[in-house]
């Protein structure tokens, strides 16, 4: 019966992870095409200097640019589509 | 390595059962189920709902910062004090255990103490760690954000050995080693069973 519990116990936490791994993180949709096609990240990063932001870094989630930037001492997640560089998201942290 | 701590030797007196002990204390096991509580909502929430994950993190730290103050202030089987000696006695009870003994041990064994010292650690890098992230200062720093995400799946490893072992050490004891942490009673008898 204890073992059951266990086991159970176990079941749940690997069902509890399978669910997290699938709802995934916050917004990673911003373009369509192709990878190959894709704008530079550099040039993500280069618009966030020009909106204002420090950039800290920048790296690919999902099909976006997401950019770390940090203005008048605030965190902000930008995503920017690879397609054309505009801006899809933003997530103050 | 001496053999520091040997089980009580197996006599008629020890197999009658007898009164259950009171081992771990109230804010003990309080500690114990919320520090669990965290954990899997850290772990649900990570990537999913970020305010419920720090809510979770700041927690943890506060859980943390308190377990450390009852090693001292705590009650005979909460306190620091015995955590050393049972430290050394590490490799060899590991040994026992392969042979399927558990040994004398009422309040932490060996493993059980290795186990606290390595989750308190763990699970205070992967919290300060995670907190780091959003400070102005490590925001978007790569060793901080790395850190983060092995420290927080290696207090997820742990907790499962964690489980693996408790359901294992009920088994050679005889009694649920978890409801101990509910009740916080223990059956006193012998934990060394002969092999099957």
């Amino acid at each position: 019966m204890k073992t059951l519990v266990h086991v159970g116990l176990v079941a749940g936490l690997s069902l509890g992870l399978g669910m997290s791994a699938c709802l995934a993180d916050g917004y990673k949709d911003c373009t369509k095409i192709d990878k190959a096609s894709w704008k530079p990240a550099s040039e993500a990063e280069a618009k966030a200097k020009a909106a204002g932001y420090e950039v800290r870094k920048s790296k690919i989630e999902g099909s976006c640019y997401e950019v770390y930037g940090v203005k008048e001492g605030k965190l902000y997640e930008l995503f920017y589509s690879p397609e054309d560089l505009t801006l899809k998201h933003t997530i103050a942290k | 390595m001496p053999d520091i701590i040997s089980p009580p030797a197996l006599t008629p007196a020890d197999k009658s059962p007898q009164a259950s002990v009171y081992v771990w204390d109230l804010p003990l096991r309080i500690f114990h189920w919320s520090l669990a509580a965290c954990i899997l909502v850290a772990w649900l929430s990570a990537n999913v709902f970020e305010t419920l994950h720090r809510v979770a993190g700041y927690s943890t730290i506060a859980l943390v910062v308190f377990r450390v103050s009852w090693g001292f202030a705590g009650s005979r089987h909460a306190r620091f004090n015995r955590v050393l000696p049972l430290l050394r006695a590490v490799p060899h009870y590991l040994w026992k255990l392969s042979r399927g003994r558990a040994g004398g041990y009422i309040g932490l064994n060996p493993a059980g103490a290795a186990m606290l010292v390595a989750s308190l650690a763990l699970v205070m890098i992967s919290a300060i760690s995670g907190w780091m992230q959003i400070t102005l200062r490590f925001f978007g720093v790569d060793w901080v954000e790395t850190l983060h995400t092995w420290s927080s799946y290696s207090v997820l490893v742990l907790a499962a050995i964690h489980i693996a072992g408790v359901v294992y050490a009920s088994v050679l004891q005889r009694q649920n080693l978890p409801a101990a942490m509910v009740t916080g009673r223990k059956q006193r008898r012998t934990f060394r069973f002969p092999k099957r």
